[in-house]
């Protein structure tokens, strides 16, 4: 059983097509699609369409669970034997203002930094 | 016999295909976003969580809830109509675009981190040689800049933007910005390594009084982020979450509810010192709130670093290790 003639050619423009597609998707890189069950799409002018997996009770922290920064440097970190830093804590207004550091100001942040030369 | 249906669908699969990845490869949206600093800046703060966007099937419903929460102004983004840009105090801190759910229910808005690196190749670069994937491919805004979208190799989502503006300065964040980012995810000690591959990131195990794993990551001798194990009894994806400073926890928890939002985590005490919660806006995606003591006293230790963190180029690396985006 063979397909007639145009079929054969339907087919063939298809494999094409196809494979054009598919070097297109070598070409940009990660596709641009769902790669896991995670939805970001392409959507018009704007390139990042990220919608979460949902249907999941969010919460169940028990007692002790602790997602915040460290604030007063006591926690210590196991490379480097000093405690871990803290946020940026210099307040924008008098602090240097846009186009500096939150350091500027004889500040930097430290009650983290006790102990520890900077790197 | 060929049957030419499947002829046809062959054909209509191979169009469409075709058609999906030229749009996925558009260099240039159509839409303008500001630049994350104004005037621009020569900071970089690589491993900095500078932007987040929210994509979400209702646009007015989530301006109304974030400027009753927190006070946010909007403005649309030039060249979609779709898209506001939140502002405090007339600076950008964040991106929301109405788009379809497409009625897949079995998704839900989220908040996108976005976090800054010097070069978004090598940002990809090191993702995939580190068991992350390309999500989206590498846009370019005229005035904001070139970014990506991952996963990393638990699979939470998170965005890295090169400004093209300079990164923010590293000051206090103000009551209704973005002042704290975790994720939370199932093997912190992998995503800990990818994190510092990608970004240079120093690591800190935290003293925790459950049995989980807790690790803040460090960039200019900041803390950055945290990463946190998963509770046991959460079946949540793995997932960022990032929270916006508030005044008091317990009153914008409440004011959450009033303005159709819900109570996710309860408003409980946390290591900072102060109390935290977790709200979803009335779409569904989770915020963090979070208290901040405004005190110098727990800062400005003199001697803690030369003032001028890293300038571009130049990033002080973390021992031992690499950033990706340095060369």
């Amino acid at each position: 059983m063979s397909a007639p003639a145009g079929c054969r050619m339907m087919l063939r423009i298809s494999a094409a097509a196809l494979l054009a597609a598919g070097l297109g998707a070598c070409a940009v890189e990660g596709g641009g699609y769902d790669r896991s069950n995670v939805g970001v799409g392409v959507g018009v002018g704007y390139g990042g369409d990220y919608y979460e997996p949902g249907g999941y009770e969010y919460g169940n922290w028990g007692p002790g669970y602790r997602v915040g920064p460290p604030c007063c440097g006591h926690d210590r970190g196991h490379d480097q034997g000093r405690p871990a830093p803290s946020i940026p804590s210099h307040p924008r207004a008098g602090g240097g203002g846009h186009g500096n550091s939150g350091h500027a100001g004889g500040g930097g942040h430290g009650g983290a930094d006790q102990g520890g030369g900077h790197h | 016999m060929m049957n030419k249906y499947l002829l046809g669908t062959l054909c209509t699969l191979a169009l469409v295909s075709t058609g999906i990845l030229s749009t996925s490869a558009a260099p240039a949206p159509g839409i303008e976003l500001p630049p994350l600093t104004q005037p621009p800046s020569t900071e970089a703060h690589p491993g900095k969580v500078i932007w987040a966007d929210l994509v979400t099937p209702d646009l007015k419903q989530a301006e109304d809830f974030y400027a009753g929460l927190f006070g946010w102004s909007f403005q649309p983004a030039e060249g979609d109509r779709n898209f506001a840009v939140a502002t405090v105090d007339g600076r950008p801190i964040a991106g929301i675009v109405q788009r379809s759910m497409s009625g897949d229910h079995k998704r839900q808005p989220a908040w996108l981190p976005f976090i800054a690196v010097r070069d978004v190749g090598a940002a990809q670069r090191s993702v995939k040689a580190n068991g992350g994937k390309v999500l989206s491919p590498q846009r370019d805004y005229p005035m904001r800049g070139r970014q990506e979208v991952f996963s990393d190799p638990d699979g939470a989502v998170f965005a890295v933007l090169a400004s093209s503006s300079g990164d923010p300065p590293d000051v206090l964040a103000e009551p209704g910005e973005w002042i704290w980012s975790s994720v939370l995810v199932k093997n912190p000690d992998r995503e800990a390594g990818f994190y510092r591959a990608l970004f240079g990131y120093e690591i800190f195990d935290q003293d925790s009084e459950d049995s989980r794993k807790h690790v803040i990551l460090a960039s200019d001798d900041y803390a950055r982020a945290g990463i946190h194990a998963l509770p046991d009894a959460s079946h949540r994806h793995p997932h960022w979450l990032n929270f916006v400073r508030v005044e008091d926890v317990g009153v914008a928890a409440a004011k959450a509810v009033h303005l159709g939002g819900k109570i996710l985590v309860d408003p409980r005490p946390d290591r900072q010192g102060g109390q935290i919660a977790v709200v979803a806006d009335p779409s569904g995606a989770p915020v963090g709130l979070m208290e901040w003591a405004d005190t110098a006293d727990q800062s400005d230790a003199p001697g803690a670093m030369a003032p001028g963190t890293p300038q571009v180029p130049g990033a002080t690396p973390t021992p031992g290790t690499q950033p990706a985006e340095s060369p």
